[in-house]
């Protein structure tokens, strides 16, 4: 053979190889299927922002922000490719959202899916995922059910009731032990009985199974445990049973005007427990403060996001200026886990070093991100790989917030748990109504 | 102790505002044999009214009683002339359902107005007050001035029915319509009257409720059936069985109470775990039952 041959031999070889490696991929497609018009499409924004945000910080260099993904300028393990998101709306619909994510996976390739918000949109889709093999990160649906299912494509972030609700259970041995601020540690058995009161729809019953396991757990006295119509008019032969038990704790799972209502009528009976927590919803609502007024200072709720994260942890203050730039608004529930959830496909794809599907179910199976990098006060994500949760982050917490009395006099929700990213001294025990 | 005495007092109190509930179906029913289906439906719209008229005055709540209590009266008088006038003409089966179409297009009426959602008071110089008065009794203020006002407007709707001449001209057309017309008492009009006073004390009772109540527009059938176990326990028609059936009626929806009693006295743990909360008005339906089964005419029953 002629050199000259040879030589454009070796060229050819060495242009085939090259592109598959050098110039490798330029885009990652993730698909994203939120909730963008209908009923929760306030929600769908800011989830929609959210995901924007963390793909801008991911594809360009910022140096202001302290998380390793706004150092690389894409994903470096793959020569910087950059990640576009495809946004789809489910107008929280799961057919549609079924429909979608084969649409997505079918026609625009995508390499990976994010999503849904509601927890029947994200059941579909995950399912449509599992059967196409296509990995799928979600970050905002919190039924437990999700990660029950034993799919291995599907990973979820954010913590779910049964992780809150342990949280309070968390908190409470921790009150006793001297671990919350501005409380000094006392005898467990000062808050040993425990009474709750859940509405009696699925949520509410669930809610009141989960602290009927983990009272038992937790080596607490569940000394009544009552389910209540959302709808009854009326609580107060309820408010006297709880009574009746002497509760140290009382804990309820409602909506809004039955939490308004039972607040109401604890203060009209002077109930003197010295914990009142709620589990999110009607407690959070801002009729709950607005009718209620300086009444429920020194009451307890579970959430997922709080402002005041952003002034006690620095990353979460960074990101938070972006997005209020970008969006007029401060980081919230949605927009920050997310947020979370396109952070965790960075970092996956960077571990991954590839976009086919079996590098990145590896890689999301043995990814560790440590609560320094996240704007959520997580301890960090790392999702089981065993056991009867697969796919579900071991390292997420909720938040439990304590209303108190700011000094413009405003109603403002202080962080008591986690320990570590408390914003003020907790008020303990609850005062007198 | 503080359990029972709570629990007995808050019956009572109750008991009170639950008569008062039922004194006008049971007029409605003396005067004219008319069971009244959308009798909780007034009750709903007085508790609107009242709830309505404070909210855009700024009235004081309570002081809305006399709003409610005009409301309630020209919706029954209207009632009447406009509807149940016609059915008395019908068999006994069309004025049953009658009256069942009517609660039927008021309820929805005042979905089409209100909107469904939970709408309660959150002002009021006594909402949200209560008194410790030892014991551990507590009574709520709200509740205890719809109590105490209800024994008031009991007493004034019993002074009326036997001791003026309304009030006779209104028994003896309950008793023989016939021959009341014959001795010149225009039954037509105390009929009305009837409707009239029957709906303006359930509209009282409406705006006495709101107080301490949210209301939305499906709550009717709820006082309905109340209403209608004291009127058959206390007896069909008679003023002073609906005032004591209350106050029986108000007790028995106290059972949970009586039950935590037990429950915290002997320490009987397998007891605290029952959720009696979750069917306290069960005892009422199958008071009211019972009562059907063993003495249909009631406690105080005149009519057969």
């Amino acid at each position: 053979m002629k050199p000259v041959f040879k030589f454009i031999g070796v060229l050819l070889i060495i242009g085939l190889i090259v592109p598959g490696s050098a110039l490798a991929v330029k885009e990652i497609k993730i698909g994203a299927i939120y909730p963008l018009t209908g009923g929760a499409a306030a929600a769908g924004r800011e989830l929609r922002a959210g995901a924007e945000l963390a793909a801008e910080i991911a594809n360009n260099v910022m140096a202001d922000i302290n998380m390793s993904m706004a150092k690389n300028g894409g994903i470096k393990s793959m020569g910087g490719a950059k990640i576009t998101i495809i946004f789809k709306d489910h107008e929280g619909n799961p057919t549609l959202g079924a429909d979608l994510a084969k649409k997505l996976i079918l026609d625009d390739k995508v390499d990976g899916l994010l999503g849904c918000y509601h927890s029947s949109v994200t059941k579909t889709v995950s399912a449509v995922a599992e059967q196409h093999g296509i990995p799928m990160i979600n970050g905002t649906s919190t039924s437990p059910a999700l990660t029950k299912r034993g799919f291995k494509w599907f990973w979820r972030t954010t913590p779910h009731d049964v992780w809150f609700t342990k949280d309070l259970f968390e908190f409470l041995v921790g009150l006793s032990g001297g671990k919350v601020k501005g409380v000094d540690s006392f005898p467990k058995k000062e808050l040993l009985n425990i009474a709750s009161a859940c509405e009696n729809s699925e949520w509410g019953s669930f809610v009141s199974a989960l602290i009927k396991d983990f009272a038992g757990e937790y080596k607490f006295n569940l000394n009544k445990s009552l389910l209540y119509s959302a709808k009854a008019p009326d609580l107060s032969s309820e408010v006297r049973s709880l009574k009746a038990a002497k509760p140290d704790v009382m804990m309820f799972a409602s909506y809004t005007s039955d939490a308004i209502l039972m607040v109401k009528t604890l203060k009209a009976q002077k109930v003197q427990p010295k914990i009142i927590w709620g589990q999110d919803a009607g407690f959070e609502k801002p009729e709950f403060r607005s009718t209620l007024g300086d009444s429920i200072v020194g009451i307890l709720t579970r959430t997922v996001f709080l402002p005041k994260v952003v002034e006690i942890k620095p990353v979460a203050g960074q990101v938070n200026k972006l997005y209020k730039a970008k969006t007029g608004n401060d980081l919230g529930g949605a927009s920050a886990r997310a947020f979370t959830g396109l952070q965790t496909w960075v970092h996956v794809l960077e571990k991954a070093g590839s976009t086919k599907p079996a590098d990145i179910q590896g890689a999301a199976n043995a990814i560790q991100i440590p609560g320094k990098e996240l704007v959520v006060p997580w301890a960090g994500i790392k999702f089981s790989t065993s056991g009867g949760e697969i796919g579900q982050n071991t390292l997420g917490s909720g938040l439990i917030g304590q209303y108190q009395k700011g000094p413009d006099g405003k109603l403002v929700l202080e962080i008591v748990y986690p320990f570590d990213v408390a914003s003020a001294d907790m008020i303990y025990p609850f005062p007198q109504f | 102790m503080d359990i029972l005495l709570s629990s007995i007092v808050a019956g009572l109190l109750f008991g009170m505002v639950l008569a008062m509930v039922a004194l006008g179906l049971t007029i409605i029913f003396g005067v004219m044999d008319i069971v009244n289906f959308a009798h909780g439906e007034f009750l709903m719209i007085g508790m609107y009214t009242g709830l309505l008229t404070a909210q855009a005055t700024g009235l004081e709540p309570l002081l809305t009683i006399p709003v409610a209590a005009a409301v309630g009266f020209l919706l029954g008088v209207l009632c009447y002339f406009g509807f149940i006038k016609f059915l008395l003409r019908g068999p006994m089966i069309a004025q049953l359902l009658g009256t069942f179409g009517l609660m039927l297009f008021l309820r929805n009426l005042a979905l089409l107005v209100f909107g469904s959602e939970d709408r309660a008071l959150h002002h009021g110089v006594l909402v949200g007050k209560s008194f410790d008065v030892g014991m551990g009794i507590i009574l709520p203020a709200t509740k205890l001035a719809a109590a105490g006002l209800s024994v008031v407007a009991f007493w004034g709707i019993w002074i009326l029915m036997n001791r003026t001449k309304i009030g006779n001209a209104l028994r003896a057309t309950a008793l023989n319509a016939q021959g009341a017309r014959y001795m010149g008492i225009p039954t037509e009009r105390m009929n009305a009257l009837a409707w009239g006073i029957g709906g303006g004390t359930v509209t009282i009772s409406g705006a006495l409720i709101v107080n301490f109540w949210s209301v939305n527009p499906f709550m009717g059938l709820l006082f309905t059936m109340i209403a209608f176990a004291i009127v058959a326990l206390g007896g069909f028609g008679s003023v002073p069985g609906a005032f004591f059936a209350g106050l029986v009626v108000g007790m028995i929806t106290e059972i949970p109470g009586f039950w935590d009693f037990i429950t915290y006295t002997f320490n009987l743990d397998w007891m605290a775990n029952v959720p009696m909360t979750s069917f306290k008005y069960m005892w009422v339906y199958l008071a009211y039952f019972l009562i059907m089964v063993i003495r249909p005419r009631g406690l105080f029953g005149w009519k057969q």
